[in-house]
């Protein structure tokens, strides 16, 4: 859904190195646990498993790995599910990358876990090879966008390009609103990079700086979106 | 008397001078309102007749909303609408219900997430107490009068029982007084009691909650002072106060035994009244999951061997239940993104390729959007036939114009070179899309097809009376 496999393994720092991606796996469901250790490719080692946000939060902290497939519904803790987790592992949030995933396509939970930190959110539908992709892609330090979030970045953000007045947080460039509506419209990054005339990387980094926006702006319109689905 | 055949129900009108008998009454018969009134006033000088016919009146016939309360057969709540919603088509709906008898979900069947669709909770309640206090006080306007009335006929009365007395005519004013104090404490305390008004009484968030508890209080003390002096005889006023004094220290004495009982008994039926609310909803649901899950996962265990099949199942229950569980009906009725994505559903049905839908803002169908839609809805089935994989379509709508985008990672066609057969899918797209004064534009490559539809706002002049409708949201 996100971006097809094979190129990105190419653009990513991981690529030829003979140290495996670690990833723990936090779900609440054994055999989807299971099921995605399974597809998952050679090259991603799964450090760890758990059912719950005390649980996740424990061996979290103690496997310390590059990636957390986090689900976004999680029992135990206060109800916070995912987000719960990622306040619990604030400390680790440089090192260790979340990666959401979810059944729900729903804005509050897809937005409110990108805001508590998530690098991406993916829904559970996503095949192997595009799961093991995204998995180092954020290892990578990159953001994983599906066309969803995209939409709902457009949606949040509105689609008129920012002006030099307005807030950097506040509004996304020209140049981001074409990223973004390119994955919205199913393009991979490589798509996009072909489609603008610019280098992969410069789409990362563009996809990286609306992420940064997302979690970090406080911007009025965004705090409505938000309440009007709930979020705040 | 009389002979129409169907006449409105016997309520109490909201239309009230006291309680709103006569109103109902001249309602119920088609008589003026106001003789309804001189009637009663007549009958209650006779002996007093009218005035038991209005008190039981009064405590025998149901308000207006107090009646439709009752008929209504189900508690308002924002699922049930969902619920009686037909579920999405789904596949070849064969013989599945066969298989429906034993798997009744009891409540721990509806899975973890059960408590997460958006509940109605403590609304359905709220929302029916609002009604029925929102019709007290829309008429409140109209009370004040009835108080001057009230007073009026007080007042007048006082006079005639001093002219009485002048003239000389013994009236016993040592019962009358405390049989008046009886009578219009009586009638304080009862409209307070009101149904109506206890629904008012109940409800939390009512303001001038205190104002209808002083007001009670103030029938009480009537009542009791009117009691009292009835017993006391005499009426000396040293005797009375003293009496007063101990009856209220009983009362207060009363009051604190009980307050705690009551307190409790009340938070019992809070709690029951929840639980109900709670039972109402989770067996909503409970039916919900049977009609649509239990029945797909019935059928797709009958069809195991059949991928095509089994895929289409799961996603045509993947997106009735996501609708059903993240929508809001309301807010996407009758907008360009609920048609987009119907028809993507319909594609999915019929071809059984997964049809993903974003779409960034939204606006009101009009006859230009269907044509829109209609290409769109052939670009989809064109990409789920050829492309294979997931088919993405994005939606935007901005100020001044909607785009629709549909790509699929196919092999791809050089739309320079189609076989003849493609033509009335392009014209049906690109031709349509002109007529109505858009653009479409097919762009291919071995990595993919993409469609693009454009179509502006403003377009040739002679459709453009259609585009009143499109604002943004």
């Amino acid at each position: 859904m996100t971006s097809p496999a094979p190129e990105t393994r190419a653009g990513t720092p991981t690529a030829g190195n003979p140290r495996p991606t670690r990833v723990v796996i936090v779900d609440d469901h054994a055999i989807f646990r299971s099921g995605l250790k399974a597809d998952l490719d050679p090259d991603i080692v799964v450090a760890g498993e758990a059912g719950t946000v005390e649980e996740a939060i424990a061996v979290i902290a103690a496997q310390r790995p590059d990636v957390v497939l986090l689900d976004v519904h999680l029992p135990g803790g206060r109800g916070g599910g995912g987000r719960e987790v990622l306040a619990g592992s604030a400390p680790l949030l440089g090192a260790t990358r979340f990666l959401a995933l979810s059944v729900s396509d729903a804005a509050e939970d897809v937005v409110s876990v990108i805001r508590a930190g998530a690098r991406g959110y993916v829904t559970k539908t996503i095949s192997g090879e595009e799961i093991s992709a995204a998995v180092r892609r954020v290892a990578g330090g990159d953001a994983v966008f599906s066309p969803r979030l995209a939409g709902f970045v457009l949606d949040a953000f509105g689609t008129a390009p920012a002006d030099i007045a307005d807030d950097e947080l506040d509004k996304l460039s020209a140049r981001e609103l074409e990223v973004m509506r390119l994955i919205a419209r199913g393009y991979s990054y490589k798509e996009v990079a072909k489609e603008l005339f610019i280098s992969i990387k410069t789409v990362e980094t563009h996809v990286s700086a609306v992420l940064r926006k997302l979690q970090l702006s406080s911007r009025h319109e965004l705090t409505r979106w938000a309440a009007e689905r709930r979020l705040l | 008397m009389t002979t129409a055949p169907a006449r409105p129900p016997l309520v109490r009108s909201g239309d009230r001078v006291i309680a709103g008998v006569c109103a109902g009454l001249a309602n119920h018969l088609g008589w003026p309102v106001h003789m309804v009134r001189i009637g009663m006033v007549v009958a209650a000088l006779a002996g007093g007749a009218g005035v038991a016919f209005y008190g039981w009146l009064w405590i025998m016939v149901p308000t207006a909303d107090e009646n439709a309360r009752r008929n209504a057969r189900r508690p308002a709540s924002p699922i049930a609408p969902a619920v009686s919603a037909p579920a999405a088509p789904i596949g070849s709906g064969s013989s599945g219900g066969r298989w429906s008898g034993p798997d009744v979900p009891g409540p721990q069947e509806t899975g973890p997430r059960e408590t997460r669709p958006p509940g109605p909770g403590p609304q359905g309640a709220e929302s029916q107490g609002a009604v029925s206090q929102g019709s007290w006080w829309s008429k409140a306007p109209g009370m004040p009068f009835g108080k001057e009335i009230l007073l009026g006929a007080g007042l007048l009365l006082a006079a005639g029982i001093l002219i009485a007395r002048l003239l000389g005519v013994d009236v016993p004013l040592g019962t009358l007084i405390p049989v008046a104090a009886i009578l219009g404490g009586a009638a304080i305390a009862w409209m307070q009691l009101d149904e109506t008004r206890r629904a008012g009484l109940v409800d939390k968030t009512k303001a001038d909650q205190a104002g209808g508890w002083a007001r009670l209080a103030a029938g009480l003390a009537l009542v009791v002072a009117g009691v009292l002096v009835m017993v006391s005889g005499s009426g000396s006023w040293e005797q009375t106060w003293l009496a007063l004094l101990a009856s209220v220290a009983v009362l207060g004495g009363v009051a604190l035994v009980l307050l705690p009982w009551g307190l409790k008994f009340w938070r019992d039926l809070e709690t029951e009244r929840a639980g109900r609310v709670r039972a109402t909803e989770r067996a909503e649901i409970a039916a919900h999951l049977h009609d649509s899950v239990l029945q797909t996962l019935a059928l797709i265990q009958r069809r195991a061997g059949n991928e095509h099949d089994v895929i289409r199942l799961a996603r045509a229950q993947e997106r009735e239940l996501r609708a059903w569980l993240y929508q809001d009906a309301d807010k996407e009725s009758g907008k360009l993104s609920e048609s987009v994505k119907a028809a993507a559903a319909e594609v999915e049905d019929a071809l059984g390729q997964a049809v993903e839908v974003v779409s960034v803002g939204d606006c009101v169908m009009t006859q230009r959007h269907d044509a829109l839609v209609q290409a769109a809805r052939e670009a989809m089935l064109n990409a789920a036939r050829h492309g294979g994989g997931t088919v993405s379509v994005y939606l935007e709508v901005v100020d001044d114009a909607a785009e629709v985008f549909i790509k699929d990672r196919g092999p791809g066609f050089d739309p320079d070179s189609v076989p003849p057969d493609r033509l009335g899918v392009r014209e049906s797209i690109i031709g349509r899309m002109n007529r109505h004064g858009g653009t479409a534009a097919i762009i291919s490559s071995p990595d993919g097809t993409e469609v693009r539809l454009r179509l502006p706002v403003t377009a040739a002049p002679a459709v453009a009376n259609h585009t009143n409708g499109e604002a943004k949201p």
